[in-house]
């Protein structure tokens, strides 16, 4: 299935400018979201009991605002924010279901690489849609790591809850992309 | 006791004794209960959750056995209640026992009592202890346990829900099996999944789901299996350190955390191979996993187990058809033999082995010319050779080309047209890629050579023999083939040929044998020539794959193999001598590899000859023959089947079918060799009426007969009367003297009860009286008896009956017939057959007085007088005699005459009555007509037939009367 689907970018991508570089962030945003449900659609699959079990709702990454309204590059600056942590979410995930299971199903690792790929790829270029020349916004993940789950059942319902907030902001992403993209001129049609 | 031993002295003594003895006994042992059995102290409870085993220790005295009862706290329900013999701590007087749970220590609180026990005794129960479980209400939370157990493919495992405060259960799931539970407390539920399969690498969920929410609660258990690693071996590299491997065996299903972890003498191994610095000359492999552990060991020598790394740095070296070969080694193997193995890739692969000690350098010799090839090496201990190190990588080196070798060349000659053939080069002789060929070709009368260039791929050049043999006047000829190459131009090859006319020497056969075609001739002692025996295709007619070899002086027999050889197909082999000086042709062969059936059949052809059919068919060509034709079977179809009507040689192509009637016939004729029949040629034919000539045959022989009898007949008519002088003369009449007043009468004879008889004649005569014998063909005595017992009237044949007139020229004596005998002998008459052989007589036996018929005599044919008799009339027809009867039935003269029958005389002179009774033996009154002497005549018999002697005189005298006016 993730064969099918668009080739990573490389980082070594030069950024477009203006609204084709927008425009290009909401569709990596959209593609991270699809890659992200497809990626829990697989984890569902393996793991039926989640389809008895409805998620409480609660989030993972939460972001702090200092304004009340905040403009379209300061959301895509706490995007941009969230995204990290999603990634070091991912990584956590990554890291612990390792230690727990060794390798899985060859599909879902794979697009599980794919996921987190796309991900970096979508911090490189919100970064360079709203960040600064001195490098204020990092790219590397922005999590410790070190949650305690009770034992495979826990970190089976912990990894249910990173994929949902993976989706949450993959989806949450291609919106506030598409306003800053809207805002810098661009078609509403990508 | 004391109280019997007392018993004797009184009674009423006894009384205040027994009060004693009961009253001790009573605080006796009440004084032992409370000194011995101690309730148990101090009880506490240790729980080992991941094992499910609560260790429980108390102090309990001297007492060694205990009761010890668990129960589920809340419910106060009994999980185990036994008496247990606890392990006392010598140090401080502690008892110890330990309980396995069923359901995880978790699931529910737990309470434990123990008391002591001796014999039928027990001490109170100590102070209940509980063990806490995770539902207490404290803790409202839902959960499940265990978590995260690891169990072995098959086991048991007991599950418990513990739903959250004020919730109640709904479901319990195993993977995605619902399952049945049992309460244990008020929150605590309980499953058990037996006879666990073979879990995932994430493992198997159990959860359970509560009523109104769908929040989870759940565990995970993997199921798998214990290690089981096999073909530990270590070795060494540098010829120092030592590197171990092994195989992980079967799948344990257990991943991640739980995964199988390795250690070689107790170094731990974070791979599937594992090393150590030193040689340590023996190995132990520990495999271990949550479900179990598993041991290997290994040990050897160090040389024993090397295994050379792969040769780094090679290089190759060419010269024209020589590679040197160089490599480098990681370690130092100076000191230490080797084995090399160097792989050679072109068209083909080859392996070449080299070795020496500390070997990095080879020369590979004999390669191809102007052919590139890829090398790698790679390397194992020569002496204890253990196993090959890893190949090198490969590298890449081109030979040069250079001159190529001559051909073989060979003259082949079919008839008038020749081919100059070669033999393809192999690589190995073109050393290098072939440009083409030269071929020169020319007799000592031409002025110049021809010239042929002919590319690379061909191997021979049609030539036309007549033209060419014609600018030479010995009939000899030459031609060269040189080939040139990348490399140059060979040396030319010549094949020189003479062309002598002669056809060949009779084709000889030869039988293939599982070595070839074996050839033999014999040696010319005076000859030092070589020999070249060639082979082709016997009808093959253009390019033909003409195969030769060439043999040295002296030889005599070869046996030719190739695999060319084709089943059925005819092969011709020719020797020749002097191969390279004008060659002469010594002998040729033929011969089948395998014979198969004839691919085609005969023409069969029929043609009728009378009631005959000639089969005629050709030859089958030779092509199709595929084997030796060893004869033809000859069949005619009979329906669905075939009929063998013949086995012909081979030389035999008709075949006549003779008597053959009317209708359709169908022949085949099938060929064989000793492969089997063809299908056969069929042929058939509708036959013509063949009967005609024959019945023509017999009619023109019936023809010629019947005019011969007419001849005769009219010459007879012509001559009549000299045929009558000739054969009947006129007899005088008889001059009777005396009285005739003898009787004739029959005589009757009762021939053999046959129905043949021949009466033939008697050769000697008896002089005193004529008789006619009758002699039946067998039993001739036999046939006399019992005559005059025959009834008269029978249908078997009864006597026969003459009028044997026996003329003696003595006196007559009057006769006594038996009338009887008489009456009824003329009757048995008529159903008399006879034969007579023969008559001969004179004519004048035959007269008859010729005076009237007396009125008393009286003719009487029987009535069953066979009408066969009186058909006759134109034969020989016994006498009708005359009966004298005093029937009144009259006398039927026309029938009498209508007979026509000749009569002989009958005359008996029965000389005693012994003659008289003798006349009615057959012996004696028998004789056949032809014995009668003209002299004599046929009378009846005594004078009872005296009446009947008028009749046959009137008979006699007809006779006479038709000879007389016969006269001309």
């Amino acid at each position: 299935m993730a064969e099918q689907e668009e080739q990573p970018l490389t980082r070594s991508e030069a950024p477009v400018p203006g609204s084709t570089q927008t425009g290009r962030a909401v569709a990596l945003a959209r593609l991270l979201q699809r890659e992200c449900s497809q990626l829990l659609q697989l984890y569902k699959e393996r793991e039926t009991f989640l389809l008895d079990h409805a998620p409480d709702g609660g989030r993972m990454v939460s972001l702090s605002t200092e304004s009340e309204e905040p403009s379209a590059e300061e959301q895509v600056q706490l995007l941009h924010s969230a995204l990290r942590q999603c990634l070091g979410l991912l990584h956590c995930l990554i890291k612990k279901e390792e230690e727990e299971w060794g390798k899985l199903e060859q599909e879902y690792e794979t697009l599980k690489m794919h996921v987190k790929t796309r991900l970096e790829r979508l911090l490189y270029t919100t970064r360079d849609l709203v960040g600064n020349e001195d490098g204020t916004l990092e790219v590397t993940p922005d999590h410790q790591c070190n949650e305690e789950v009770d034992g495979p059942f826990g970190l089976k319902m912990w990894t249910y809850n990173v994929l949902l907030e993976l989706i949450h902001w993959a989806d949450h992403a291609e919106k506030t992309l598409h306003v800053l993209h809207t805002e810098k001129g661009g078609t509403e049609e990508i | 006791m004391a109280c019997l031993l007392k018993s004797t002295i009184s009674k009423s003594d006894c009384r205040p004794f027994w009060v004693v003895v009961l009253l001790l006994g009573i605080s006796a042992e009440n004084t032992q209960a409370k000194t011995v059995l101690a309730v148990p102290q101090h009880v506490s409870l240790s729980a080992n959750y991941p094992t499910q085993q609560l260790s429980i220790s108390w102090f309990g005295g001297k007492a060694t056995i205990f009761e010890i009862i668990i129960l589920r706290t809340e419910f106060n329900e009994t999980v185990f209640y036994d008496t247990v013999s606890a392990v006392v701590n010598q140090d401080g007087g502690q008892h110890q026992w330990t309980w396995t749970s069923v359901e995880p220590l978790e699931c529910t609180s737990l309470s434990v009592k123990i008391c002591s026990r001796e014999g039928n005794a027990r001490s109170e129960w100590s102070e209940p202890q509980i063990l806490e479980g995770r539902d207490i209400p404290s803790n409202s939370d839902a959960q499940m346990y265990p978590h995260s157990k690891v169990v072995s493919v098959g086991s048991n495992t007991t599950f418990c829900c513990i739903v959250a405060e004020g919730m109640e259960l709904k479901k319990i799931y195993y993977g995605g099996t619902l399952m049945n539970v049992t309460r244990l407390s008020r929150r605590s539920y309980a499953t058990t999944a037996v006879n666990q399969t073979a879990s995932r690498p994430s493992g198997t969920n159990v959860f359970c789901l509560p009523h109104g929410r769908n929040v989870i609660s759940g565990a995970v258990i993997f199921v798998g299996y214990p290690p089981r690693p096999r073909k530990l071996s270590c070795e060494t590299q540098d010829l120092i350190s030592a590197v171990c491997h092994w195989d992980e065996g079967p799948d344990t299903n257990l991943q991640g955390n739980r995964t199988t972890r390795y250690s070689i003498n107790n170094r731990y191994c974070p791979q599937k191979s594992c090393g150590t610095p030193q040689w340590d000359g023996s190995w132990t492999l520990v495999a271990v996993n949550p479900l179990g552990q598993y041991t290997l060991t290994d040990s050897a020598e160090l040389d024993h187990r090397v295994c050379p790394v792969e040769p780094v740095n090679l290089t190759a070296v060419v010269q024209i058809f020589n590679v040197t070969v160089d490599w480098k080694w990681k370690y130092d193997y100076s000191n230490h033999e080797l084995v090399c193995q160097v792989e050679l890739v072109s068209s083909n692969t080859t392996l070449r082995n080299f070795s020496g000690k500390g070997l990095h350098s080879v020369v590979l010799l004999d390669l191809h010319f102007d052919e590139e090839y890829r090398v790698k090496v790679r390397c194992g201990s020569q002496k204890h050779f253990w196993k090959w190190g890893s190949w090198s990588k490969a590298v890449t080196f081109k030979t040069k080309p250079y001159v190529p070798d001559s051909p073989d060349v060979w003259l082949w000659v079919n008839r008038d047209s020749g081919q100059i053939i070669w033999k393809p080069l192999t690589r190995w002789q073109s050393r290098g890629q072939i440009k083409g060929y030269q071929v020169t070709f020319w007799s000592p009368g031409e002025n110049e050579p021809s010239v042929k260039f002919l590319s690379a791929g061909n191997n021979f050049l049609s030539v036309n023999l007549t033209r060419w043999a014609s600018f030479s006047g010995d009939n000899k000829l030459n031609a060269t083939v040189t080939v040139k190459a990348v490399g140059g131009v060979s040396r030319p090859s010549n094949v020189p040929l003479r062309l002598t006319g002669e056809e060949p020497s009779a084709l000889e056969k030869t039988v293939y044998t599982s070595s070839g075609f074996p050839l033999s001739w014999q040696h010319n002692g005076n000859s030092t020539c070589s020999y070249l025996v060639e082979w082709c295709d016997a009808f093959c007619m253009h390019d033909c794959p003409v195969d030769w070899i060439r043999l040295d002086a002296g030889k005599t027999n070869v046996s030719i193999q190739s695999a060319n050889f084709q089943p059925g197909v005819r092969y011709n082999f020719s020797l020749y001598s002097c191969p390279s000086d004008f060659p002469v042709l010594m002998r040729r062969w033929i011969g089948y590899m395998q014979e198969l059936v004839p691919s085609s059949s005969v023409n069969l052809e029929t043609t009728q000859q009378d009631c005959d059919v000639v089969l005629t068919w050709d030859e089958i060509p030779l092509a199709n023959r595929r084997g030796f034709l060893q004869g033809y079977n000859v069949y005619i179809s009979n329906g669905s089947q075939l009929i063998l009507l013949a086995n012909l040689n081979i030389g035999t192509r008709t075949y006549t079918v003779k008597g053959l009637s009317g209708s359709t016939h169908k022949f085949t004729v099938k060929a064989y060799t000793s492969a089997g029949e063809d299908t056969g040629g069929t042929a058939a034919i509708s036959m013509k009426e063949c009967g005609d000539g024959l019945i023509l045959e017999i009619l023109a022989s019936l023809g010629m007969v019947t005019l011969l009898l007419v001849t005769a007949a009219y010459f007879c008519y012509k001559k009549r009367g000299w045929v009558k002088k000739a054969f009947y003369p006129d007899i005088p009449e008889p001059k009777l003297p005396g009285d005739w007043s003898r009787t004739r009468g029959p005589l009757d004879l009762k021939p053999a009860p046959h129905s043949m008889v021949n009466i033939i004649e008697k050769p000697e005569r008896d002089l005193i009286k004529d008789a006619l014998i009758a002699i039946a063909e067998e039993e001739e005595i036999d046939a006399g008896d019992g005559i005059g017992d025959e009834p008269v009237d029978t249908d078997e044949p009864q006597s026969l009956r003459y009028y044997n007139q026996v003329v003696d020229e003595r006196p007559i004596r009057p006769r006594f017939p038996d009338s009887s005998v008489s009456s009824s002998s003329s009757v048995d008459s008529a159903n008399t057959d006879v034969t007579y052989t023969g008559i001969q007589t004179s004519c004048s036996s035959l007269v008859f007085p010729s005076d009237s018929q007396s009125p008393s005599e009286v003719f009487q044919p029987h009535h069953s007088l066979p009408v066969s008799s009186g058909d006759r009339g134109g034969g020989y027809q016994p006498q009708m005699h005359p009966v004298a009867s005093a029937s009144s039935e009259p006398l039927e003269e026309p029938q009498a005459l209508s007979s026509g029958g000749y009569k002989p005389q009958s005359s008996w002179l029965l000389d005693s009555p012994r003659e008289a009774d003798e006349k009615m033996s057959p012996t004696h009154s028998l004789g056949s007509p032809t014995s009668v002497s003209s002299s004599q005549f046929l009378l009846p018999d005594g004078e009872e037939h005296k009446e009947e002697r008028q009749a046959s005189s009137s008979a006699a005298a007809w006779f006479t009367n038709l000879l007389t006016s016969a006269k001309p």
